[in-house]
């Protein structure tokens, strides 16, 4: 199949960004995505052009770097996949598709389709673990987690922090992120020490990195290459709210993050 | 990080060179560690790891079992005082992990889940779902996040080790996102930089599995170990190479030739039955099911496909129910990769370079013999592996030499004096050297995807599950060549912000070393031992090689081969039976 791409090329940070049309020929419909463009990027170098820059790594969905905006949707049109999983066959002769990072304050542009995502690292760092009786290591089993329970933290701990979730809101919130990574650790007894810390040092520090807030169109999870699913925001939303609750200093007016 | 001066330097931010890091920060707080990784760390290949990792932990296994399920599958070649501290150490080290946050799979009673895997008598295979790569390195990526000693050089390409009055000292690199080439130094530094599949072309490795670490050390005058012994995984998916889990048949899976009979029956792997039975068929272990498959190609059981010989791996008996539960990720991978359905249709498979036994020759706590160089995980040589890995060993043994490592390289670091080379200097001759050898005008010049690609077929041809004398004499001179022909490659791409180009032609150059080791490694071992198999030399030949190949770079660049004798402590060497 014959392709027109129209992809957003930015040098680096500073410059500004603009659009530029390539055209892909003969392409098998069972290429993947990124192979397509691994095609182009070798024409381009063949022609002693730039090519265009895009993250990935595994290729196999797990590693969460592949982050593209395909025709107005990260991750392109197939719902549950990453970009990397995305083949060919999922569009026809002859069309057209734009190809634009991840737009979002907290993601600036690196280069071309390359984007910071170091935002969501420090929102990790704000709490995003689990600090207490690291020292001596009782028996996993005399801690027994419910299968039910174990699942769903496994659930949350899916998110492969590939960002589509910001992408995805008009808002550019990153709750679905966060209370994936605040449910998780929520969910597992190991965690329950410090959840009241937890969850109010992330918010701040997603709030601090400016990620919009919720307003629960769920979009976020529509687009999730792992299906994230929206109850991990309600769970968050309650554990900030009790948090918030038992804290002494409660700034006045401090709002509740909606879910 | 101004200064560019730390007191541990770790190479590599995967499951070993974190929990290294972790290490180092719990031990002593004061002490600051640098991880540098080419990647984002999350994005290391321990990730894509999926079946699970060993450890005992029920009441009817033991450390013995372990221990001797490790030891006759890696052929009799493990260090056997290594894979004692390995098996004692593993259940602490899971049990940590736990602690971090790791979400590992459960019975339904709370307890541990654990799966069969093959060459393991019992079953100890600890997971997290189908990716416990996954949850393994998000845990010990989240956990290092906590320590403010920690500091990171993310998208950092090493490409030179720093040695000066006799010790590691750190290391040069560049910094991929501006060009920039800096010297690091540190007072001890510890290679994490996982193995080298991509020397081969069907590999269920990344693109960055490139060895660089192993050929960094090489290069600084270090033994590589044991190079000839290559792991193909018997089920990786055509074409791509994406691995389809071990896990698949210890669920029950099946391996059928063309005529849907199981074959493995043939190769002294035991009798069929209908549930898979531990160290038996399906279940035994990786070299001795890939060789099986090359037999059955030459016997003309296996089908043809677009890309080349396959067999089938069945598993539509265990239904949609079990598939979905257990094996979720199998099904996602084929449906997406192979566009079929595995509740309803065979997965097409054949054997995938999956993993290097060798590595960086160290000690059992991963000191190499370079003062302030170490090294752990699957870039080094304990050696636990031997002649052959068992599934599941290799991530638990990224947390057990991990933590190894990074206390013993903590204890150096504290005892050592600052550095003694000139930091500008070093910075300023390597970034010349690269300008010399990549961005000038050559004549006749070449391509790095042409070099790569005839590496890779040599290899597979000449290196591959069956060697001969004259099929590695062969690949030794085109690797000659290729050598040659490599120091005429230029690069086109002169942009200083993420120059691929010319990581791929350092990486290149990484590879080529690599494959010159493990070429002239396999040509001194004449005899057949785990995943290391003569045509010439058929059986094994414990009085002349139970003993680890050390490869040494020479003066001219070539490989010179010594060999140190195997550590044995309980278990004489013996015969390897499977399913009987
Ligand atoms: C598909 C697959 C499935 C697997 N499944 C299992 C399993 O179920 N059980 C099991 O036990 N084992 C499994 N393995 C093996 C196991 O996953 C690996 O051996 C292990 O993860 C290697 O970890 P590592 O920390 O040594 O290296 P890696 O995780 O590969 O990390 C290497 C690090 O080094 C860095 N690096 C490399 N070169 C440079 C350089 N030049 N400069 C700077 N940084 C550099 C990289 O950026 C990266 O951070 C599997 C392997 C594969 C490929
Ligand atoms: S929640 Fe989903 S979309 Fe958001 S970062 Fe995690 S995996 Fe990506
Ligand atoms: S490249 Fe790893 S998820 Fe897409």
């Amino acid at each position: 199949m014959d392709l027109t791409l129209k992809i957003w090329r930015q040098p680096n940070a500073n410059s500004k960004g603009e659009f530029k049309s390539y055209q892909v020929k003969e392409i098998s419909p069972d290429t993947s995505f990124l192979e397509m463009l691994d095609i182009l990027n070798e024409d381009l170098l063949h022609n002693g052009e730039d090519p265009v820059h895009f993250d990935h790594d595994c290729r196999e969905g797990i590693c969460g770097t592949c982050s593209m905006f395909i025709n107005g949707r990260p991750h392109g049109p197939q719902r549950g996949i990453t970009t990397c999983q995305l083949h060919m066959r999922s569009f026809k002769d002859g069309d057209n598709i734009t190809i634009e990072p991840w737009r979002a304050k907290p993601f600036p542009v690196i280069k071309d389709l390359v984007v910071d995502r170091s935002s969501f690292e420090r929102i990790i760092q704000a709490g995003g673990y689990i600090s207490i009786g690291t020292g001596g290591v009782p028996d996993a089993n005399e801690i027994p987690i419910p299968r039910r329970i174990a699942n769903e933290a496994m659930d949350a701990a899916a998110c492969i922090g590939c960002g589509a979730c910001v992408a995805a809101c008009k808002n550019a919130s990153a709750m679905l992120f966060v209370s994936a990574k605040v449910s998780h650790l929520a969910l597992l007894p190991q965690g329950q020490a410090e959840s009241k810390e937890r969850v109010e040092n992330m918010v701040a520090q997603m709030d601090k990195e400016g990620f919009g807030s919720c307003t629960n169109t769920g979009a976020c999870s529509a687009e999730c290459p792992k299906e994230i699913s929206l109850e991990h925001i309600a769970r968050l939303n309650r554990e900030y709210f009790f948090a918030k609750q038992s804290s002494e200093n409660v700034p006045v007016g401090d709002q509740v993050h909606e879910g | 990080m101004d200064n560019f001066s730390h007191d541990v330097l770790i190479i590599g931010g995967g499951g070993a060179g974190l929990r290294a890091a972790i290490a180092v920060a719990e031990i002593n707080p004061k002490l600051n560690v640098a991880v540098i990784s080419k990647v984002y760390p999350m994005r290391s290949h321990t990730v894509s790891a999926e079946g699970g990792a060993a450890a005992v932990i029920k009441p009817d296994d033991s450390l013995d079992h372990h221990a001797y399920d490790t030891i006759s599958g890696g052929d009799w070649l493990c260090d056997q005082d290594a894979v004692e501290a390995f098996v004692n150490e593993a259940p602490k080290e899971m049990l940590q992990l736990e602690h971090w946050g790791c979400p590992w799979s459960r019975q339904d009673d709370g307890t541990i889940a654990v799966r069969p895997f093959g060459g393991m008598k019992i079953e100890r295979t600890w997971f997290a779902s189908d990716k416990t790569g996954f949850h393994m390195l998000h845990t010990l990526y989240q956990t290092s996040l906590k320590y403010d000693p920690i500091q990171r050089y993310d998208e950092w390409f090493v490409t030179k080790l720093i040695v000066d009055d006799g010790r590691c000292q750190g290391a040069v690199a560049i910094e991929l996102a501006t060009g920039q080439v800096q010297a690091i130094a540190a007072k001890s530094v510890v290679i994490c930089t996982g193995g080298c599949g991509k020397v081969f072309p069907f590999t269920t490795n990344a693109n960055i599995k490139t060895g660089d670490g192993m050929a960094l050390a090489y290069r600084a005058g270090v033994p590589l170990k044991d190079m000839e012994f290559i792991q193909y995984h018997p089920t990786g998916l055509p074409f791509t190479g994406i691995l389809i889990t071990e896990a698949t048949r210890a669920e029950g899976g099946y391996m059928l030739n063309k005529d849907g009979y199981r074959y493995l029956q043939d190769y002294d792997l035991g009798t069929p039955q209908t549930e898979p039975v531990l160290r038996s068929m399906e279940l035994g272990p990786r070299d001795r099911l890939s060789q099986a498959f090359v037999k059955e190609m030459e016997k003309g059981n296996t089908l043809e496909g677009l890309y080349g010989q396959f067999v089938h791996l069945d598993i539509r008996h265990l239904g949609e129910k079990k598939i979905n539960a257990k094996l979720p990720f199998v099904r996602e991978l084929c449906l997406k990769y192979e566009n079929i359905d595995p509740v309803n249709e065979m997965i097409p498979v054949r054997p995938v370079v999956h993993y290097m036994m060798g590595g960086i020759h160290t000690d059992i706590n991963g000191a190499t013999p370079l003062p302030g160089l170490y090294a752990a995980g699957e870039t080094a040589c304990v050696s636990i592996n031997g002649a052959n890995r068992l599934g599941s060993n290799s991530l638990t043994e990224l947390l057990v030499f991990g933590a190894r490592v990074g206390s013993v390289a903590a204890e150096f670091a504290s005892n050592q004096s600052d550095y003694t080379f000139d930091m500008a200097y070093e910075s300023i001759t390597e970034e010349n050297h690269i300008k010399n050898q990549f961005f000038k005008e050559k004549k006749n010049q070449e391509r790095i995807a042409d070099i790569r690609k005839e590496m890779h077929k040599t290899m597979e041809e000449g290196c591959g599950i069956y060697r001969t004398e004259n099929s590695l004499l062969a690949s030794q001179n085109i690797l000659t060549d290729l050598k040659e022909r490599f120091s005429h490659v230029a690069i086109d791409d002169h942009s200083r912000t993420f120059n691929t180009e010319l990581v791929a032609a350092l990486e290149l150059s990484n590879l080529l070393d690599l494959a010159e080791s493990i070429v002239q490694s396999a040509l001194s071992r004449k005899e057949s031992r785990g995943s290391h198999q003569r045509t010439d030399y058929e059986k094994r030949d414990d009085e002349n090689y139970l003993a680890h190949s050390l490869a040494y770079q020479e003066k001219d660049n070539k490989p010179r081969i010594e060999y140190l004798p195997v550590t044995i402590t309980k278990w004489p060497p013996g015969e390897r039976v499977y399913g009987r």
